[in-house]
């Protein structure tokens, strides 16, 4: 081998000199590449469509930062529903501990939208119009001639291509396939912020697809860091049997291990690590040396799985515990995220009331009684108009004499209303400030919302002149 | 492809920090340039910025934020005058947009009928479908007391510029101004402050 097969010390996708070392993997077959490819044709077919299915009336997630309402397979939020998002976000994590906790790192090999666009479009293009990786290799030495301009120059308008083709599936999620539509039937100065984003991820994706593809995995992305701390002895990783393997050599030595040193497992690794040096970093349990290395001992007509899905314990003949401190902790608090999710998804109301004092004077004294003006927002929050009734209760509402409860407040899908309420009431019936709440009632469904409570106040019985209370006293000077 | 040393592994450092040895690796180049590209930036934003007084400051920005929409509101009451609001309040489009501000805005206090009554109880704002004016019967005149709020703060007509906008108070002012005529007498309330216009 001209080459240096990699070590430990050092990262195989960097030369001595700090340069990037452009990866070749050569192609592989196998049950995982097989299981892989449509694992990832699923997930890309999943990416595509979720914008195109409508539920409820809206895409299936249209995260409508616009309009401030978010829409997630049916289930609409308001702005001020945003917090279930935390438990929605946490629980996604805690299922990032729990898996990688049992079987390593497959959410980077198998699921990471990064490795599939990498390894299932930009690398298959690659494959498509520059060849295996002998021949890719080759294309890369080779002088600039005629023939290598025009096929780099396709290669890269193919890649610009899907780098936009995707950034613009990613913008439909937030301004939906409609905006999207529209949007591109219009100058790019109507939409800036928008054009600006796809313009920038467009490039970026390029950027990482085209020239910087591992180097995201090995250096920058943090959940890889992450996930190398969350595995232990026991969780499933991809290595290799040096009990059988060891030593390497020939497959006609009788002394020799299984392992016949022929480097297939290094060659297919898309970032240019020796499985054999046990796990590493780099390492994103993609399963290309597994599929590798069968293929070679079924050839030779030894066993498979010389680099396999098993545990540190399993590589050393013991058995791998699936049940320990870890898993049950992550278990647990897997099961407390999701749960409260859901649990605060299911609360949300499809209503929102509250009320808030008008500007102004806390109250006003007139003709021998006294008024308190609210502001009552209402928020519709289905993608119905609905049709709401406004009462009022608490403290001696028999003497509080309400208006603007009088007409029902029709609100349109998703939009919101400012209803201005005032109260009155005797002034010899008030004696101290009354807590009240504003019932708020769909008429179609009958449930009803409750606003937070609001005080009824009026002057202070114990003061005997309120001739303080008149701003005039003040603004006269 | 760059040849790579005879050696497998990295050379090791020869001095030796507390017991700890260093590989002479060098940087990723990539990374190593995103160093560079901070120095390049470095050097743009403090000779530009902070020597030149190129581009904007936040603050600046905000100003001119609130100029630009001050000028746009500007632009929108330059446009309205005693003439035009009457000539809103014929237009039976504005007239219905105006009343559907006043059911959920002011109906509280001036009723749906604007007579400030509810059955035989007064409510807490002015009638406005008589011909007696405490701030004046202008167009102009309601909707500076709409915009700016009561100048008696102690009655509770709240200024509603912010909350509403030109545009939606125009049409309120249509909308009220619709239960009058244009040229029918008018007279001050015996309250009207002194500085109201008297009726022309």
């Amino acid at each position: 081998m001209s080459r240096n097969s990699p070590n430990l010390t050092s990262l195989g996708s960097i030369n001595t000199d700090g340069s990037k070392r452009i990866l070749h993997p050569a192609d592989v077959h196998g049950r995982f590449t097989t299981a892989r490819k449509w694992f990832a044709l699923l997930l890309l077919i999943i990416y595509i469509a979720l914008p195109w299915i409508p539920v409820n009336g809206y895409p299936a997630v249209f995260l409508d930062v616009a309009q401030r309402r978010f829409h997630l397979f049916g289930l609409t939020l308001a702005t001020q529903d945003l917090w279930v998002f935390f438990f929605l976000i946490t629980g996604v994590g805690f299922s990032l501990f729990y898996v990688t906790a049992l079987f390593g790192r497959v959410w980077c090999g198998w699921t990471c939208p990064y490795t599939i666009f990498l390894e299932h479009v930009f690398r298959r293009v690659e494959r498509w119009i520059d060849g295996d990786a002998t021949a890719r290799r080759k294309l890369d030495a080779a002088p600039w001639t005629a023939s290598k301009m025009i096929r780099r120059v396709f290669k890269h308008t193919v890649f610009i291509a899907l780098a936009a083709l995707i950034a613009h599936i990613f913008l439909s999620y937030f301004v939906s396939l409609k905006g999207l539509y529209e949007m591109m039937h219009h100058s790019p100065r109507g939409h800036m912020i928008a054009f600006g984003t796809v313009l920038f991820l467009s490039a970026a994706l390029y950027f990482c697809f085209s020239w910087f593809r591992e180097q995201f995995c090995v250096i920058l992305c943090p959940y890889g860091r992450m996930q190398s701390a969350l595995t232990d002895d026991h969780s499933l990783i991809i290595g290799y049997d040096k009990k059988r393997g060891e030593p390497r050599g020939k497959s006609s030595n009788p002394d020799a291990g299984d392992c016949i040193d022929c480097l297939r497992c290094v060659h297919v690794c898309p970032t240019g690590i020796d499985i054999r040096n046990g796990l590493q970093l780099e390492c994103i349990g993609c399963a290309a040396c597994i599929d590798a290395c069968s293929d070679v001992m079924t050839k030779l007509n030894r066993k498979p799985d010389l680099i396999r899905y098993d545990s540190d314990v399993g590589f050393k003949g013991e058995k791998t515990r699936l049940v320990r401190g870890r898993t049950i902790l992550y278990t647990f608090m897997m099961l407390a995220g999701v749960g409260a999710f859901l649990f605060s998804a299911s609360r949300i109301e499809p209503v929102r009331a509250n009320a808030l004092r008008m500007a102004g004077q806390p109250f006003y004294v007139a003709d021998g009684q006294i008024r308190n003006q609210f502001t009552v927002r209402v928020i519709n929050k289905r993608n119905e108009p609905r049709t709401f009734r406004l009462s009022l209760s608490g403290d001696k509402t028999g003497s509080i004499t309400t208006t603007g409860t009088e007409t029902p407040l029709v609100i349109p899908a998703l939009g919101e209303e400012v209803r201005p309420l005032v109260l009155t009431m005797p002034e010899s019936a008030y004696t101290e400030s009354l807590r009240l709440v504003i019932t708020v009632t769909d008429e179609a469904s009958g449930t009803s919302t409750q606003t937070r409570p609001i005080e009824f106040t009026g002057p202070d019985k114990r003061i005997q002149s309120n001739d303080y209370l008149d701003p005039k006293q003040y603004l006269q000077q | 492809m760059k040849p790579e040393t005879s050696t497998n592994e990295p050379v090791l450092r020869e001095h030796t920090y507390d017991g700890i040895q260093e590989y002479d690796q060098k940087l990723p180049n990539w990374w190593l340039f995103t160093l560079y590209i901070t120095m390049v930036w470095f050097v743009i934003a403090w000779v530009g910025y902070y020597q030149f007084g190129y581009g904007t400051t936040d603050e600046q920005q905000i100003d001119a934020a609130m100029a630009r929409m001050a000028e746009a509101r500007e632009k929108e009451l330059e446009k309205i005058n005693d003439d035009s609001l009457w000539a809103m309040a014929q237009d039976p489009a504005i007239v219905e947009a105006g009343r559907a501000t006043y059911t959920t805005t002011c109906v509280a206090c001036h009723a749906a009928d604007l007579s400030a009554k509810l059955g035989a109880a007064p409510l807490p704002g002015l009638p406005l479908n008589d011909p007696i004016w405490k701030y004046g019967g202008h167009p102009t005149d309601v909707m500076k007391i709409i915009r700016k709020g009561s100048p008696d703060v102690t009655k509770g007509m709240i200024a509603w510029d912010a909350a509403l906008g030109v545009k939606r108070i125009s049409e309120v002012v249509a909308f009220i101004m619709s239960h009058h005529k244009k040229d029918a007498p008018w007279t001050l309330a015996p309250d009207a402050p002194k500085q109201a216009d008297p009726p022309k």
